[in-house]
């Protein structure tokens, strides 16, 4: 039988069993519960995705028009703000959200202050004003990124975490706890079993006691002759355990 | 002066001033715009363009078309012109021409330096280069690992040498802001241009003395209004301006203490050539001044042809190139980006 | 763990055509460690894939980079190491490019958000 644990069918086992249905069933309701309001989050991140997908197209448009604007004013600048380079004034910092239990990392776009004045010299003979504007257009979509790839990382995280408690949420439900109720309804129905078969032993027994004593009544009456007034005064003498033979132990 | 010019110019020169202002006729007119501007794809520019002296350059260039391969094809024919007529060039012609692609040779030369600095690969530099500022040793910069070793091996060769010497101490080299190098060489190349010019004489001195005192004062009121806000001092920047112009000197005082936009046009506006410039534009309306500022250029340079005998021809014929050359970078821009509505901002009517 | 230490925050890293990592390189992004070892790639039409794969493999390894920026005519070039891509930090955005507008089709992220939402990216 493969739908129920196996297990002696007692009543200490049954108690058992039972706290672990309890235990199931609430636990089943708090993931589900969880499961929801990962799912909400989810939902409102999915929209918000779509929608932040969007836009950033639009603004990375804008951005590469305005690098087209700097470089119509001050020429081929690129590989001057390439080499440029030194450390990063932009960063992020990952800090974590916390949805029903699960740990979401959160970017946040910091300014370092790092000097970055050779990025403010750029085109400063000419076309310096279309090079920070380029700049700003840039940094505009930067912060919109780091605002995309928060909402990305939660949602793959979130996805992940849907599933595992999906998938332990149907486990609970459609596994352990008719498992669990199986196991119940088996132990149940054994002990019942077992109780009906007492019963009918206990029949038995009585059944037989009183067949031996009538035999042993007719016996007597049979060696003594029939005494009408005797003989039931004779069968109790006789049998003093029927009336109150309450244990019967083998 | 002018008589006598007339009597050897056509001599000398009389070729090539031929050659130069039969190039300017070859100059995209708005009519070409308004074409350029109807079209949907990059594909149609280059039809377009087929009809005009960028066909020949054009012609072979498979689909699917970049923007920067229109302009690279476009920006040889200029290359393939100035050579055709370095090549025919008298003296001192020859060293004017020469004098004219100066600034693109300081913008490689910078623009090797850094890249060499930054360990990067030589060719890669080279394909960057504008090819009007190219010379024979500029593939040997890139052996140089330091900036006084560069100047003091491979610059020195270079007509830019002065320009580094006069400027330049070998400390600055080292820890210099490379845009403050750039202006600074520009700088000093501006005023070398002039004095050029100004020992040219006759008519180039004059057409030429008003070009590139509008390119100095153009330079000033940039260096000023992209400085606002650095950490570039009132001396640097006085530094940076070059020592003629229309605003030499006093212009220079106001603009070195001028702190934002009002201030600056405030220093503008007493040249009366720049008050007429300043009033086309709002109050605190910087953006536009860009191109307010290429279309007074444009303006200049064309006038530049009404005149006889003098070399400033060539030097306009090379700047109305490159501003049509910008001019179709924005248009194939504004198409590839789908960004039609702009197009208009960005073009500067050369005739 | 060195460098993820660093109370200044994480890096952003950029994969794209030279347009975009200028501009991205303007606003501040770039980075360049003592060992010359930037955050960027410049991928032009001589850029092997290889090339773009190993900076993928680098950039996804970095301690120190919490968010990978790439191209997505680019991220095309190796669909197949970003769709196998798992992890959420660094995590990858495409991003359109001057001449490739963004297609949302193409988007790994987005693929899986459609799935999710059923199929139509417009309604929701």
């Amino acid at each position: 039988m493969s739908n129920r644990y196996v297990c002696v069918p007692t009543v200490t086992v049954l108690a058992m069993m039972k706290a672990r249905l309890t235990g199931a069933v609430k636990g089943h309701a708090l993931l589900k519960k969880k499961a929801d309001a990962l799912t909400l989050r989810f939902r409102q991140i999915l929209k918000k995705i779509v929608q932040t997908k969007q836009e950033m197209g639009k603004t990375m448009r804008a951005g590469a028009f305005a690098l087209t604007e700097a470089k119509y004013a001050a020429g081929e600048f690129a590989t001057t703000v390439l080499d440029s380079v030194e450390s990063a004034s932009v960063r992020v910092n990952a800090q974590q959200d916390n949805v029903a239990g699960v740990k979401i990392p959160r970017f946040e776009r910091v300014m370092t202050g790092a000097s970055d004045t050779k990025m403010h010299l750029t085109g400063l003979g000419k076309g310096g004003q279309q090079v920070q504007y380029c700049r700003k257009a840039y940094m505009t979509a930067v912060e919109l990124l780091v605002e995309l790839a928060s909402l990305q990382t939660a949602f793959l995280t979130l996805d992940e975490a849907i599933k595992t408690t999906n998938r332990r949420v149907n486990a609970l439900d459609n596994v352990v706890i008719p498992k669990l109720e199986n196991t119940i309804a088996y132990i149940k129905g054994e002990l019942d079993e077992l109780e009906r078969e007492e019963f009918f032993r206990l029949k038995k027994v009585q059944a037989n006691k009183r067949k031996v004593a009538d035999e042993l009544v007719k016996r007597r009456l049979r060696e003594n002759g029939p005494t009408p007034n005797g003989a039931k005064g004779a069968l109790h003498d006789m049998m003093p355990g029927v009336d109150q033979d309450a244990d019967i132990v083998f | 002066m002018y008589g006598f010019e007339a009597l050897w110019f056509n001599i000398k020169d009389g070729y090539l001033d031929g050659v130069v202002r039969g190039h300017r006729s070859g100059l995209l007119t708005t009519a070409d715009y308004n074409n350029l501007c109807q079209c949907e794809t990059l594909d149609d520019i280059k039809l377009n363009l087929t009809g005009t002296d960028y066909g020949p350059y054009l012609a072979n260039e498979p689909s699917p078309l970049h923007t920067t391969t229109i302009v690279d094809r476009c920006t040889e024919k200029l290359v393939d012109d100035w050579n055709k007529m370095r090549a025919n060039a008298d003296e001192p012609l020859g060293e004017f021409m020469d004098y004219c692609t100066y600034g693109h040779m300081i913008d490689n030369v910078v623009l090797i330096v850094t890249g060499t600095l930054h360990e990067r690969d030589v060719h890669e530099l080279l394909e960057k280069c504008n090819p009007l500022g190219m010379f024979d040793s500029i593939a040997t910069l890139a052996v140089a690992s330091s900036m006084r070793e560069l100047y003091r091996l491979v610059l020195v060769d270079t007509p830019l040498a002065p320009y580094f010497s006069e400027s330049l101490s070998a400390e600055d080299l080292d820890e210099m802001n490379i845009e403050i190098m750039r202006n600074t060489l520009y700088k000093a190349y501006l005023d070398d241009f002039a004095a050029f010019c100004r020992r040219l004489g006759g008519a180039t001195a004059e057409v030429m003395g008003g070009l590139l005192s509008f390119e100095a004062d153009r330079r000033a009121l940039n260096i000023t209004l992209n400085s606002i806000g650095t950490e570039l001092t009132r001396d640097d920047r006085r530094k940076l301006y070059s020592n003629f112009g229309l605003l030499y000197p006093h212009g220079h005082h106001e603009l070195a203490a001028a702190e934002d936009f009002d201030q600056i046009r405030s220093a503008m506006e007493k040249c009366p050539p720049y008050q007429a410039i300043f009033t086309k534009l709002g109050f605190g309306e910087s953006q536009m001044l860009d191109k307010v500022l290429f279309e007074e250029e444009v303006r200049r340079l064309c006038d530049t042809f009404e005149q006889q005998f003098h070399y400033s021809v060539f030097f306009a014929y090379m700047r109305l190139r490159e501003q049509e050359i910008r001019n179709i970078m924005w248009i194939a821009e504004c198409v590839a980006q789908d960004q039609k509505i702009r197009i208009n901002d960005g073009i500067v009517y050369l005739f | 763990m060195a460098q993820a230490g660093l109370p200044d925050g994480r890096l952003l890293a950029v994969i794209g055509d030279e347009d975009t990592v200028t501009g991205f390189l303007l606003a501040g992004v770039g980075n360049v460690d003592l060992r010359r070892k930037g955050n960027f790639l410049v991928v032009n039409e001589k850029t092997t894939v290889k090339k773009v794969e190993d900076a993928f493999k680098d950039y996804t390894q970095r301690e120190d980079i919490a968010i990978l920026l790439i191209n997505q005519h680019v991220a095309n070039l190796i669909r197949h190491l970003i769709n196998n891509y798992a992890r959420p930090v660094p995590a990858i955005l495409e991003i359109p490019s001057k001449e490739h507008p963004y297609d949302p089709n193409q988007d790994s992220i987005l693929l899986r958000v459609k799935n999710v939402l059923g199929g139509d990216l417009g309604a929701a």
